[in-house]
């Protein structure tokens, strides 16, 4: 049995379903990401493991016990917010210590933890400030250290990078991270980047609509997306809409793509075939491999992102886009005649619904 | 250069021309608020001035007179307690209150918004006959009791808009939130978090509370009378008997209110300097 689990839940509300049926296993330890585009319900997800929000049907389980019908403030569920909210009138020693006074630890233990966890977070040196004398991330990192301090079963963040410079969030995510991993606490953790989802975590949610689209490692995510939301929603991929040609092959307009996906499917199924940039090599000849597509286009933009530069490429009306890393490849020039080559395996097939 | 030097002199000019209308104006509105009460404090030492512009000359005779009256302790008693009750129930019952409403209730909003709004809409005559007539059992009937509860009602709206306005300035309710998620309950979050951080909301609704009660009139006058007398009830008695001793009565009234405000104010102002000093002294 997982340490948190959920099970059959659900949420509507005003009658428009939030969250449908979402079910997961949580090891204890372990870090997971619940991501999705706003309104996927993950924040509303995360809300009703905190307590706040009610379900209307299902089960929250934690280490064995049924925490469903548990009020917030005895749940043991530390959490985190996108707007800090770290307690104005307190200093960052009283913020700290206000959950350990709750439970009514000894004065000098608390005095101890609060000093403990502030140096966790590098920051003992605020302890007599006011949260409106640190920076955005100064105070996050504080509200970390709060939610931490009294040891709670299970850490919630909801988006709590969000409202920080870009500089700070990778910054912030980095220790959000080494903290969770040196103190071995079951984490969830709700954003919309994707990159900060599978740079953190162990598993990632992806919720589309008030579902499950796909639970797995972010390798599993980027690597083999299972729907077609998964694969457009993290990361970039190339889509070939067209049908199912044969025992490896799509046919999308005036292209014949191999695919190893489509055995997968039958004859003359409506599918889609995704091509990540990096797949894409570029070859400036027309030289065939066995097992390779080479398809001709024309090259419509080149752009600079500093480690590749992507190339814009028209093929027989089809725009794809390649990341290419320059500096072991042949330089292009706009509107010249280049192909574009990636492997069967590299293009994913799926059902295009 | 000739240019515009003599624009910037053109832009003084207008700065000071829009300058002086302004002060003209403040100046005008300060005398028209102030007049009524300088009057009231050179009327009560004055020995005679109906047949000069200034007063013939100056006494403290009515203050003596003011303050050797048999009922002026006990009225100046009865409307410190009724001032400070009143200020007391309505905190006790308007700050959970519209706590409650705002993280929990937010569907009441607007029915609170029209109760709080009520009490200016209906005439205190009508009010306080209609009670009169409704409360006609002891231990209410014309009793203090129901002259407290009266004016609670009346002043609630002093003490509302203030506490309404901070608890929305503050994020309330991811402040309770987190609350919640160490551990406190909501008696627990009131009392230590958003108390502290309203604090200046109920200051200037205690105030604004206090000065209305402590110069209210009409409905002291009509539910309760001579039985529970308070000072303005005693102030109105005598400009019937005697102008001069009411005006004493008046600058006595004044003063306590700016007494009382003052040190509301002070509280307020020390309890946030305190926690500014201890910023900056480290």
């Amino acid at each position: 049995m997982a340490y948190l689990e959920l099970k059959h839940v659900n949420k509507a509300f005003s009658g428009v379903d939030v969250v449908h049926d979402f079910n997961l296993e949580v090891e204890k330890g372990t870090l997971v990401s619940f991501l999705g585009p706003s309104g996927c319900g993950k924040t509303t997800t995360l809300r009703m493991i905190a307590g706040f929000e009610f379900m209307d049907e299902g089960t929250i389980t934690l280490d064995g016990g049924d925490i469903t019908g548990v009020p917030p403030n005895r749940r043991d569920i530390g959490m985190v917010f996108q707007a800090y909210a770290l307690f104005p009138n307190k200093t960052v020693g009283d913020n700290i210590a206000f959950g350990l006074r709750m439970k009514k630890h000894p004065k000098d233990e608390i005095a101890k933890k609060v000093r403990e966890t502030l140096e966790m977070v590098r920051l003992l040196d605020t302890i007599d400030r006011y949260p409106h004398q640190l920076s955005g991330g100064q105070q996050q990192r504080i509200a970390l250290a709060r939610a931490l301090a009294v040891q709670p079963r299970v850490l919630l963040l909801d988006e709590p990078l969000s409202a920080l410079d870009a500089e700070v969030r990778v910054a912030l995510r980095g220790e959000i991270r080494r903290i969770q991993s040196s103190l071995g606490i079951t984490t969830i953790y709700v954003t919309h980047d994707q990159e900060e989802a599978l740079s953190i975590s162990d598993r990632v949610v992806v919720m589309n609509k008030g579902l499950i689209e796909q639970a797995g490692t972010p390798e599993e995510i980027y690597r083999s997306p299972k729907t077609r939301f998964v694969a457009t929603f993290i990361g970039t991929a190339n889509q070939f809409p067209g049908v199912v040609s044969g025992a490896a092959s799509v046919t999308s307009g005036s292209i014949k793509l191999l695919a190893n996906g489509a055995k997968n499917f039958r004859d003359g199924d409506e599918v889609v075939a995704l091509v990540r940039p990096e797949n894409i090599q570029i070859q400036t000849e027309d030289t065939p491999h066995d097992g390779w597509n080479i398809i001709p286009g024309v090259v419509e933009t080149i752009t600079f992102h500093g480690a590749v530069t992507r190339l814009g490429v028209n093929a027989s009306g089809q725009r794809v886009v390649a990341d290419v890393t320059m500096a072991n490849s042949k330089p292009v020039s706009l509107n010249q005649k280049i192909w574009l080559a990636f492997s069967a395996e590299a293009s994913q097939v799926m059902a295009a619904k | 250069m000739n240019n515009t030097e003599t624009k910037k002199k053109k832009e003084e000019k207008n700065k000071k021309r829009v300058a002086g209308w302004q002060i003209a104006l403040v100046g005008a509105f300060l005398f028209y608020m102030l007049i009524p009460i300088i009057s009231t404090y050179v009327f009560s030492v004055a020995t005679r001035w109906d047949r000069t512009i200034l007063p013939e000359g100056y006494t403290f005779e009515f203050y003596g007179k003011a303050t050797e009256s048999s009922y002026f302790g006990i009225t100046l008693r009865n409307s410190l307690i009724l001032s400070l009750t009143t200020v007391l129930a309505s905190l006790i019952i308007i700050v959970p209150t519209v706590y409650w409403v705002q993280i929990r209730l937010q569907r009441a909003k607007p029915l609170l918004e029209v109760l709080m709004i009520l009490p200016f809409g209906i005439p205190t005559v009508v009010l306080a006959l209609a009670l009169v007539r409704i409360y006609t059992v002891p231990p209410f009937a014309r009793s203090p009791f129901l002259l407290i509860g009266a004016v609670v009602v009346y002043s609630m709206p002093f003490m509302y808009r203030p506490v309404s306005n901070a608890l929305q300035a503050i994020d309330s309710h991811t402040l309770t939130e987190a609350g919640q998620s160490l551990g406190a309950n909501i008696f627990r979050i009131l009392i230590e978090v958003i108390i502290p951080n309203i604090f200046p909301g109920l200051l200037s609704g205690s105030l604004l509370v206090f000065a209305t009660v402590f110069a209210e009139f009409t409905l002291t006058s009509l539910i309760v009378g001579a039985r529970f007398k308070t000072f303005p009830l005693l102030l109105v008695e005598y400009t019937r008997i005697n102008g001069n001793v009411a005006a004493a009565f008046s600058v006595i009234s004044f003063t306590i209110a700016w007494i009382v405000s003052m040190l509301i104010l002070w509280v307020g102002t020390r309890s946030k300097s305190a926690s500014t000093e201890t910023i900056q002294a480290r």
